[in-house]
């Protein structure tokens, strides 16, 4: 990911420390003024004889001896992104300061980046909060001792290979996101510069086999992940939280908007990834002429921002999801580690499902295990 | 001495002196255990058995491709895409180069791109149905999940240390690679050397009383 080596720290990183330096020096800029304001106000006017229209020294004007626009007239077109000639023909090759990416650096370090954690450390504090006050969800009538075959081995592993490069994916990719102003600090240039280019190799290398995974969970996970009336029943139960119980087929409304959720952000992720790790290779309709930015830095550049939002976004919703998956909810993790779950737990949870599939239920856990194994399920 | 010198020499040669003697050891004494005495009469080549298992038990035979095919392919794809990258890699033919003179050229890093992409995805894939499937699993042992992760550790440090340009993850590389040179010897990765003996040995004794095994 693009990151500006000279960009100024944001707001929102400045500690009181800081805040205080500025007041200071604000504080004696105002007293520097008033200090210097009488003598100013005599020196400011010019004499009766002097000459006002005299360029100012410099080198020759562009476009003629006598010339007709100052310096401060050129480089202002040029901070406003004009063109000039250039030997190299490629688009935006003429164009020295190119406007839009100071717009693109604002929104990202001033909006994207600051949103992006604080609604990452939210979703983390709200878990926190959560877990402290209402601890594990337990199964309210105990472990009945059989079990029933919920995921097959398929779906256990193409589930697995999903987790496995999304743990990859946004341990590298966070680094590159918040590490300038989070770790650079911590420890330092040096070992920040290993570890950040370590993470780009990494985020870059498992992109495409991220790719290939999140295609596969969207192709197993698709059927049953359509929502239904009883989806809105569960909603308006709060998932049971609300009082009452709420009914689900196999999937409840939490983990169907989990499904589209995940399968509409790693497709962002995909597409975006994509034009980032090629972007000598567009497609031919996005090859649009353009003298003074080249397409494929304007299309890196929205690029980058829709990674980052769609990582925050699939990052922050993962880690509801790994809370009631492990510490959150008891019962869970052994559906997607040995394929079945307990008898009770898919009452209390998955009633409409577990309705058409009691007939399945086993006190041998081995045996219920290997036919989940074998898609029996 | 720094940790890049520390990993680059003494313990690399270290590594290397406990992996050769290791190896040797443990193939000689596979190979001093001999075979039983077989009074029959051959009904068939026993060489010809040899190489016919080593070539069938290469692919999936028998009618077994739908319940094999899954191993097939994510275990050529991490084989394939390891042994690419060992040998083909260009920081590992310089690194070779180095140590013996000898040079060929390296992968494209397009090349190296897809070699690791498939050595990792077929890994991650193998080890997962390890641990997810229940006979799998039971059959498992910490040997088993040692060496996985080892191979992954070693294959990952590489990769995040292929910018070539921070001596720290050189060094972290090269440590997990001595690590796994250490470990190489005492554990089942020793089917690197030991598989085609194995299968071959089988394939002979077998072949001998004209059974295909």
């Amino acid at each position: 990911m693009m990151t500006n080596p000279i960009a100024p720290k944001t707001a929102h990183l400045a500690g009181p420390g800081l805040l205080a330096g500025v007041l200071a020096l604000l504080a004696a800029l105002l007293l520097t003024l008033a200090l210097a304001a009488p003598a100013m106000a005599q020196t400011v006017r010019p004499p009766a004889n002097a000459t006002t229209n005299v360029l100012p020294p410099g080198p020759e004007m562009r476009g003629g001896v006598l010339g007709n626009r100052s310096d401060g007239a050129i480089w202002h077109d040029i901070r406003k992104g004009a063109a000039g000639e250039s030997q190299d023909l490629r688009a935006g090759s003429g164009v020295l300061i190119q406007s839009q990416g100071e717009d693109w650096r604002l929104i990202r370090n001033q909006w994207v980046l600051p949103i992006a954690w604080k609604v990452l450390a939210g979703v983390l504090a709200v878990l926190i909060v959560f877990f402290a006050l209402r601890g594990r969800i337990r199964i309210r009538g105990g472990r009945s001792g059989r079990v029933i075959p919920r995921f097959s081995l398929v779906e256990r592993v193409v589930h697995w290979f999903v987790a496995s490069l999304f743990i990859l994916m946004g341990i590298t990719g966070l680094i590159i996101l918040f590490g300038r102003p989070f770790l650079l600090p911590l420890i330092g240039p040096g070992a920040f510069a290993a570890l950040a280019s370590a993470s780009l190799q990494g985020h870059n290398l498992f992109g495409p086999i991220f790719i290939v995974s999140i295609t596969a969970l969207f192709v197993t996970f698709a059927r049953g992940n359509g929502f239904r009336w009883v989806d809105l029943k569960w909603l308006l139960k709060g998932g049971g939280m609300l009082g009452g119980h709420a009914s689900s087929g196999r999937y409840n409304f939490g983990e169907k908007t989990w499904f589209w959720w995940a399968s509409l952000c790693g497709l962002a992720l995909s597409l975006s990834g994509l034009l980032l790790l090629f972007p000598d290779h567009l497609p031919g309709f996005l090859q649009t002429a353009s003298a003074e930015v080249p397409p494929e830095r304007t299309l890196m550049q929205w690029a980058t921002l829709v990674h980052a939002v769609a990582a925050a976004a699939f990052i922050g919703f993962g880690l509801g999801h790994i809370y009631l998956g492990t510490i959150g909810m008891e019962g869970a993790l052994e559906g997607m580690t040995r394929g079945t779950v307990d008898e009770t737990w898919a009452k209390e949870h998955h009633d409409l499902w577990y309705e058409d599939h009691k007939a399945a239920a086993s006190a041998n856990a081995s045996r219920a295990e290997v036919r989940a194994a074998a898609g029996d399920v | 001495m720094s940790f890049l010198q520390l990993t680059q020499g003494p313990l690399w040669y270290l590594a290397s002196a406990v992996f050769v003697i290791g190896v040797a050891w443990r193939l000689i004494g596979l190979l001093r255990l001999g075979r039983g005495p077989d009074r029959s009469v051959a009904r068939r080549s026993g060489v010809a058995g040899a190489l016919k298992a080593i070539a069938l038990h290469s692919v999936p035979h028998g009618g077994n491709l739908k319940r094999t095919i899954y191993h097939f392919v994510t275990g050529y794809g991490f084989h394939l895409g390891l042994f690419t990258l060992l040998f083909f890699a260009a920081p590992h033919v310089a690194f070779i180069k180095g140590l013996t003179g000898l040079s060929w050229t390296p992968l494209p890093r397009w090349g190296f791109l897809i070699a690791a992409e498939a050595a990792f995805a077929g890994l991650i894939l193998m080890w997962l149905r390890r641990m997810t499937d229940p006979v799998m699993r039971r059959l498992s042992d910490a040997d088993d999940h040692i060496a996985t992760w080892l191979v992954f550790i070693v294959m990952l440090t590489g990769c995040l240390a292929l910018q070539e340009a921070h001596d720290s993850l050189r060094a972290l590389h090269l440590l997990c690679v001595e690590a796994l040179m250490i470990y190489f010897p005492f554990s089942r990765l020793m089917h690197a050397f030991t598989f085609l003996v194995a299968r071959a040995y089988t394939g002979a004794t077998y072949g001998r009383r004209g059974v295909t095994p």
